[in-house]
């Protein structure tokens, strides 16, 4: 028998210490709250998908086939077909490729169970393309091109079915990427495995440089240098960056900066500095302008228009955003 | 079939948090609320049902066994009614079969949500967990793993129309008018929860995407606390309580209700991915009951869970093309209640949608949301002396379940 174990169901951080505290209501009176939980743990029984789970740990997909009316039904979420009085159903083998079935969402806030795992997409595939009717694969959609963003997973991009190196029997087992990123003696391997996939060495995209984003990156720096003199004289933000240490090198068509984070402070030079961590890469300067004017970094790297290389890049993201708020409200509107 | 009538109807105002109440109180609040309006007392009621979504907010299992005698009901028939977002419109599906069959003569449904008690330990905050909760309605196996929110599941529903009707929905300027009007029906609501807010085209604009390219923050309905009671009756006591109220009853002229298969697919009865079938489907069967047809309703109360997805609805319901949502904005369909007197029906070719301020303005406690929106639409087509009124619900994954109801005006119509 396999199994396989794990991490707790539950984090340790997902509890609180017992207590009863006062809250004041809008009335003005004094009310009381106490801290609980409602939580259960759970052996559930895969029971009737358990074929299913068992395929994915063994490197298949399989779903379910009715003769009668050709359906086919991925995931098997049941073996008996309710289109034709439940009559039995067969497994059949699918193939490791699809199609996506509509253009897919990306989270970036997400439920408390999948925090810090933001931004991510997922969306339903298309697997058994040549059956007259069939349900489609809810599924995780992942790219080796940094970080999941509008434009990739559109309406009918063609996918490649790829399990993870240690598969427990989860529907986490699998994701799928653009068959593009795949390479080519790749393609048709079954199944094909995450580690023989590069994601951590994303290639960033190509910059256009010329003159007038030269002048937007002059624009965005003497902005962002106003802003950290700001940070230098605001608690708020000080507050903000506490904590943190960052060298982050960023990539525009009008040329090359570093942003720094450290000591609770905010550093800008001109150039890829040494020591970066990782580099952000932007056609545009002026997004950055546009950030120190109370814009969003976030915003940017959502719409696709900031490239990250992965999901570390992400979380610093809303903390920069906080910054131009936090000095306007220490320092009032002179800012940017 | 007899013939069912809504006399009564009580909300709680609406609040991102009651810390002054329980779900208890705010039933009970509800209750009381309705019973003024309708002038009765619980004696009067034969049985009730309830409107309450789902259990971890409430923090109890079976949370109606705990408010029967709260709210007048002990020793009478309760039925507890739980269908997602569209909770509060099966509820009162429930309670008006139960009218329209004779088993009952007086109905009380209420329903409500406590859901901003949840705390998230890691970011000190409410709405993750909040956001967790409500994922907690997609399966166990196969969705929720995949960290399914309910605003991704409803956007991917919106994309998916948007790659087959491109131009409608995805003008973010449209989006933003229609916000822009649904703010200002807010203000007018006493019980909305933002009815103090002034949000602008620019503001809906500027504000933090949740989902790109269709959900920016200012397009998406609250978390609510708060309760809502709806009272039916059979025909001769509808009447009899118009006699005391001097309120003419609002008949429930047709109904209709259907819920798509869980799982998306092509063909056979899989849910498509790129219109909400549940809601032409209940709209369909609706006027079908009703004898009516869309270009006879004047006011609607829609669910509008995030603006992209009322302006489908208002597709499938019948009112513009679906794939030219948009022409609400651009055709003028779509009335700012600032260009209408309080007193002033909508004129031809105009919807009054949402004058509540819906639940992105006015407020979304789930197992009642519905009965807001009826209570609203009931009060405008008095107000108004407008015949006809619609009222919407939908829920669940990928706006699976939808439910239309077509109220009528008494024929007295007096107030």
């Amino acid at each position: 028998m396999k199994t396989t174990e794990g991490q707790p169901v539950l984090p340790p951080e997902f509890n609180l210490p017992r207590a009863v505290t006062e809250i004041e209501g809008r009335d003005g009176e004094t009310y009381l709250e106490f801290t609980t939980h409602m939580v259960t743990f759970y052996r559930q029984t895969y029971g009737e998908h358990s074929r299913f789970f068992m395929a994915l740990r063994d490197g298949r997909l399989i779903g379910a086939h009715c003769s009668r009316c050709q359906q086919v039904m991925v995931p098997a979420a049941t073996w008996r077909c309710p289109n034709c009085d439940f009559a039995e159903m067969t497994e059949i083998e699918l193939p490791h490729r699809g199609v996506l079935a509509q253009t897919a969402p990306i989270t970036i806030f997400p439920s408390a169970s999948f925090l810090g795992e933001a931004p991510f997409a997922r969306g339903y595939v298309d697997v058994a393309t040549e059956a007259p009717i069939a349900s489609f694969l809810p599924s995780r959609l992942r790219t080796t091109t940094g970080l999941e963003r509008p434009g990739i997973f559109v309406k009918g991009v063609e996918l490649k079915l790829v399990f993870e190196d240690q598969r427990e029997g989860s529907i986490r087992d699998i994701f799928w990427v653009p068959l593009a990123e795949v390479p080519e003696e790749l393609r048709d391997k079954e199944p094909l495995l995450a580690s023989e996939l590069d994601f951590s060495t994303p290639e960033p995209p190509e910059v256009l440089r010329d003159a007038a984003k030269a002048d937007a990156l002059g624009e965005a720096i003497a902005a962002m240098r106003r802003l950290a003199d700001q940070v230098a004289r605001s608690r708020r933000a000080q507050a903000d960056l506490a904590g943190r240490q960052h060298v982050v090198g960023v990539t525009t068509g009008g040329g090359d900066f570093t942003i720094s984070v450290g000591d609770s402070k905010l550093a800008i030079a001109e150039g890829i500095t040494s020591g970066c961590e990782y580099t952000l890469v932007v056609d545009d300067p002026a997004v950055f302008t546009r950030w120190v004017r109370d814009g969003s970094l976030t915003d940017a790297a959502v719409e696709g228009t900031l490239w990250l290389p992965h999901r570390e890049a992400f979380q610093l993201l809303p903390i920069l955003d906080r910054l131009p708020r936090s000095t306007r409200r220490d320092l009032g509107d002179a800012v940017g | 079939m007899k013939k069912v009538g809504i006399v009564g109807a009580g909300i709680t105002e609406c609040r991102g948090r009651w810390v002054e109440a329980t779900y208890w109180d705010l039933f009970q609040q509800a209750t009381r609320r309705a019973c003024e309006d309708a002038n009765m007392t619980v004696d009067e009621f034969d049985s009730v049902v309830y409107g309450i979504y789902n259990d971890i907010f409430e923090h109890q299992a079976i949370p109606e066994s705990s408010l029967t005698g709260l709210i007048g009901m002990a020793n009478k028939p309760g039925t507890r009614v739980t269908s997602g977002g569209a909770t509060g419109f099966y509820a009162m599906r429930t309670a008006y079969m139960e009218v329209a069959s004779g088993t009952s003569d007086v109905v009380l449904c209420v329903g409500g949500e406590k859901a901003t008690d949840c705390f998230d330990p890691r970011s000190k905050t409410a709405t993750p967990m909040v956001i967790d909760t409500i994922a907690k309605s997609w399966d166990p196996f196969y969705e929720y793993p995949l960290g399914a929110t309910a605003s991704d599941s409803y956007m991917q529903m919106c994309m998916g129309y948007d790659d087959t009707y491109p131009g409608d929905i995805g003008d973010s300027d449209v989006r933003a008018r229609i916000i822009e009007i649904l703010c200002h029906s807010g203000n007018r609501n006493p019980y909305a929860q933002r009815r103090d807010e002034s949000v602008t085209v620019e503001q809906v604009k500027a504000s933090r995407w949740i989902i790109a390219p269709f959900l920016r923050l200012l397009e998406a309905c609250m978390y609510t606390e708060g309760a809502g009671a709806i009272i039916f009756a059979g025909e001769d006591k509808a009447r009899e309580i118009a006699e005391r109220t001097g309120q003419p009853p609002i008949w429930i002229r047709g109904i209709g209700a259907a819920n798509e298969s869980y799982s998306p697919g092509r063909g056979g009865n899989y849910k498509p991915l790129n219109r909400i079938a549940s809601d032409r489907i209940a709209a369909e069967r609706a006027y079908a009951a009703a004898g009516v047809k869309p270009s006879d309703i004047k006011i609607i109360e829609a669910h509008d869970a995030f603006v992209a997805q009322l302006m489908i609805t208002m597709g499938e319901l019948g009112f513009v093309p679906i794939g030219e949502t948009r022409r609400l904005i651009d055709d003028g369909i779509m009335l700012d209640p600032k260009d209408l007197a309080d007193d002033e029906a909508p004129g031809d070719g105009k919807l009054l949608i949402n004058p509540s301020g819906g639940l992105i303005f006015g407020g979304h406690f789930v197992g009642g949301s519905n009965m807001f929106s009826t209570w609203s639409c009931r009060r405008e087509m008095i107000n108004r002396q407008v015949p006809l009124g619609l009222v919407h619900g939908t829920g669940a994954i990928n706006a699976c379940f939808g439910g239309v109801m077509v109220l009528e005006l008494d024929e007295g119509g007096a107030r």
